[in-house]
């Protein structure tokens, strides 16, 4: 391999660019057509970018001859998952029943919103168990 | 996990950019070992042994307390 090859490759770092950085100049798009009152614009870039990092993100390791991920990656993504999830539980376990019954007892009210993140929370909590499930039949 | 991955490599004259490459792994995960922040998985590790033509034992050295 020649030294020019070499320098022409796709590196991590430049991999990691890209992907961050189209990432990034997405959701500019979308913060900015909401701004300017272009919403279908902003959406459209949003998406538009989101669809070209995520693409880059997941095949640009299987194609290139650089190693843009590897096992401490993968680790490393454990790891965060892990803690999302203990997060969640901590949460979901702790505080939610206290504050339904808290709700019930009219001390507290919870809104529409508050619905709407512990709707979420608990959907995502209940993927995480439906992907562990599918792990565990690897495993 | 202990190991005496940085002496080897300085040994050899290897960068830890040319160790990562011709072990097909990030640089970072070569630093991340040599500061005993990250445990390579068996694969690398009998990876890294034959890479020194040594045992996995003799690169790493399991701490007191574990």
């Amino acid at each position: 391999m020649t030294a020019t090859n070499t320098s022409s490759k796709l590196t991590r770092q430049r991999y990691r660019g890209l992907v961050y950085g189209i990432g990034g100049l997405a959701i500019l798009g979308l913060l900015a057509g909401f701004i300017l009152n272009q919403h279908f614009v902003g959406t459209l870039i949003y998406l538009l970018g989101v669809w070209i990092a995520g693409g880059i993100a997941v095949l640009a390791p299987m194609w290139s001859e650089a190693t843009l991920q590897d096992e401490r990656d993968w680790e490393l993504h454990n790891r965060a998952s892990g803690i999302l999830v203990g997060i969640t539980m901590v949460f979901g376990l702790s505080i939610l029943p206290a504050l339904y019954v808290l709700d019930a007892g009219n001390y507290i009210e919870i809104t529409g919103i508050a619905s709407g993140v512990i709707l979420t929370l608990s959907a995502l909590f209940l993927l995480y168990g439906v992907c562990l499930g599918i792990a565990k039949r690897r495993i | 996990m202990k190991n005496d991955l940085t002496e080897r490599r300085e040994d050899e004259g290897l960068s830890q950019g040319e160790l990562a490459e011709a072990l097909g792994v990030t640089r970072q995960t070569i630093n991340a070992i040599e500061r005993n922040r990250y445990n390579p998985s068996l694969e690398l590790a009998f990876k890294l042994a034959d890479h020194f033509d040594c045992s996995i034992e003799e690169i790493f050295e399991p701490n007191q307390d574990e």
